[in-house]
């Protein structure tokens, strides 16, 4: 195998957006796979809002070490196996590191199926993403035909398929993204019914017109002032699923505003946090409805794909910057052989 | 028939200065139309609510300047418009702050066997405050055994109530307020398993202590800066039910942080008892039972005159304040 390993090692705790300072890529011993896990080479690895939470501290998992790999999702081919549930050869996903090679729990590991789709698919859709979207609109966010559904950071990877799921279940949805673009990306080639651009429009006079009476479900990714808007206008008996707060996770010591109390009492709102650990036991129910679906053409994906382990940093940066071009599921490319 | 004085809403109010948008006028009786009550009034029930309702429009409109003052009343029909009840009958519903008032008919309940209980009892267990806290507890929080059950303005008349359901429930129960004599007594004379003065408590600190688990339930009354703090004290899949956000009227700032609800994956729910009007039979029922069994105990505090409304209803508003249980007024002095 090559015998080099390059990895991103958390060397201090990120302050603000220099994750520069926060993490070098450095070269470390291929890791020795121990009993029960397999040796990955790492082909795609999946770049994630929240990744940056488990750099700052304690999350719903414990701080990654300062002096150790950054974790993340990555999927990788199997070089060496220690497990009976994998071979060498396998395609699998798991909870991995920004790494060229991770040795990977096999218990926390999926196999990828061969579906046919490219395995960018199978990150986009499968990894993740889709679940997390899955989750959030139909069990958190229950919604219904007839409503009107609004997603925040619309064209990423889990807002952007929300939307269409949403779409799916037959209501209206309205999507908020951050540039013109993306936003005719959402309502051109995703089927959205509405797009905002938060950067250029006023978002309050926007929902006020497109959804007179309300937003009965608001699937909340960003949180910060676009958040605050869309939770001021919540209809009777609202339901907020939130999966994230992406505007804040870099805001380290600015006040930030947040839910108001009183509308969530006098309308008799629901507001519901979630996170995908919670659901791992339905992921196989979950993804055979995401690939229908797919094979059906109901779902969309886009996989915004960076090559090379050595640009993750500047790829993860467009994830919090505003504007920036890229939509839906953020990857690197760390194997160039990789479909 | 005497004349009647009623609490005219002149302005809206500043702060808690309701003696200069309240005003006590004499005010003609008002004249029943189809489908109404007209009722002498014989307690009104003060409720954090009633300053909403002046401040801004809620689930119901906006009190407008010039009416009397709205609110919840239990009377004697004078003239009934309303099929099934006959003058002299006792209801509650929503009325207005004067000697006369007229109840809608969607609005008037029949007050139900009080079983020996004191008149005053149709306000202090049963209607608003105990089906508040009977479908707070049950139907929204789903209280159940081993659960530990956290409750802000648990001396006030939903408080008091709602903490001793969830007692009866099997859950471990705190309940915070505003001095030591209101901890004392939730503690010693009505059972609740631990008190916090939040006025001189860490309130955080203190549930590190009592919830080292955290607080599976919590049941808001107050909303403000202290549920930013409970909300980080919270277990995994937590429940916080809104039933107040009475901090809301006097401290405009900080809203909730949603990263502690994310992250212990929260979930955040307001209600409304009108919401749950059905459930109001089945609640009086079960509250008569358990007072009957001594589970269950319900305190009045009872101010008497209508001309002292505005001075007991500023009580509400005023941190640690020595009022317990539900706060009534006695407008017909011959009221048990």
């Amino acid at each position: 195998m090559a015998e080099i390993n390059r990895s991103w090692v958390l060397v201090q705790r990120p302050v603000g957006e220099d994750f520069a300072a926060a993490l070098k890529l450095q070269e470390l011993p291929v890791p020795e796979p121990a009993e029960g896990q397999v040796l990955a080479k790492t082909l795609y690895l999946s770049l994630d809002p929240a990744n940056r939470g488990w750099m700052a501290g304690p999350t719903y998992i414990p701080a990654v070490p300062v002096g150790g790999p950054m974790w993340g999702g990555v999927m990788g081919r199997v070089v060496k196996s220690r497990s009976d549930k994998f071979k060498e050869g396998d395609i699998v996903g798991g909870f991995g590191s920004w790494s060229d090679y991770c040795a990977l729990p096999a218990d926390q590991a999926n196999k990828i199926p061969e579906t046919g789709l490219p395995l960018t698919a199978a990150q986009a859709v499968f990894g993740g993403a889709g679940a997390t979207a899955y989750v959030g609109t139909i069990d958190i966010g229950q919604v219904k035909a007839g409503q009107t559904f609004v997603v925040s950071g619309a064209a990423g990877s889990v807002g952007s398929l929300a939307g269409q799921i949403a779409k799916i279940l037959g209501a209206t949805v309205i999507g908020i993204a951050g540039s013109a673009d993306k936003c005719r990306w959402l309502t051109d080639d995703l089927g959205f019914d509405f797009a905002i651009d938060y950067r250029n429009e006023n978002v309050r006079k926007r929902l006020a017109q497109i959804a007179p009476n309300g937003v009965d479900v608001y699937f909340e990714n960003v949180g910060g002032a676009v958040g605050n808007t869309v939770l001021a206008n919540l209809s009777k008996g609202a339901r907020v699923a939130l999966c994230g707060l992406v505007s804040q996770y870099n805001a380290d010591d600015n006040p930030v505003d947040g839910l108001n109390l009183l509308t969530v009492l006098v309308r008799s709102c629901t507001v519901q946090g979630f996170i995908l650990l919670d659901y791992m036991h339905r992921m196989g129910e979950i993804s055979a409805k995401l690939g229908q679906w797919l094979g059906e053409g109901k779902l969309k994906y886009h996989a915004d794909v960076v090559d090379g382990l050595e640009n993750t940093l500047t790829a993860f940066k467009t994830l919090f910057a505003q504007g920036a071009s890229h939509k839906g599921k953020l990857m690197v490319r760390v194997d160039p052989s990789a479909n | 028939m005497t004349g009647n004085r009623g609490w005219v809403l002149e302005s809206y109010p500043v702060g808690d200065d309701f003696d200069a948008a309240l005003k006590l006028r004499d005010v003609p009786v008002p004249e029943p139309g189809p489908n109404q009550l007209l009722v002498r009034s014989l307690y009104l029930s003060l409720d954090p609510a009633n300053r909403g309702w002046m401040m801004m429009p809620t689930y119901i409109p906006q009190v407008p300047l010039g009416a009397t003052m709205w609110g919840f009343v239990l009377g004697r029909v004078e003239t009934s418009n309303i099929e099934g009840f006959r003058p002299g009958d006792l209801v509650s519903g929503f009325g207005a702050w004067a000697d006369y008032c007229l109840i809608d008919a969607q609005m008037a309940n029949r007050v139900p066997d009080l079983g020996g209980l004191p008149l005053y009892a149709a306000q202090s267990l049963f209607g608003l405050s105990g089906g508040t806290a009977y479908v707070g507890v049950l139907d929204v929080a789903k209280a159940k055994a081993g659960e530990t059950f956290l409750i802000s303005g648990a001396a006030g008349s939903v408080g008091t109530l709602a903490g001793q359901i969830a007692k009866i429930q099997g859950c471990t129960v705190i309940g915070t307020a505003g001095s030591p004599e209101k901890c004392r007594w939730l503690v010693d004379e009505l059972g609740f398993d631990h008190a916090i003065d939040y006025r001189t408590e860490d309130v955080a600190a203190r549930l590190g202590d009592l919830a080292p688990e955290g607080v599976d339930i919590y049941f808001d009354n107050v909303g403000g800066p202290l549920t930013n703090s409970i909300a980080t004290k919270m277990a995994l899949h937590g429940r916080i039910v809104l039933c107040g956000s009475m901090a809301k009227f006097d401290n405009p700032g900080p809203e909730l942080d949603l990263g502690p609800i994310l992250l212990n994956r929260v979930t955040v729910t307001g209600f409304i008892l009108i919401d749950h009007f059905h459930r109001l039979d089945a609640a009086n029922a079960e509250l008569a039972r358990w007072v009957k069994e001594g589970k269950l105990k319900h305190t009045a505090d009872i101010v008497d005159g209508l001309e002292n409304t505005t001075a007991a209803f500023r009580k509400l508003f005023t941190p640690g304040a020595p009022h317990m249980g539900k706060l009534l007024v006695r407008v017909d002095p011959a009221a048990n």
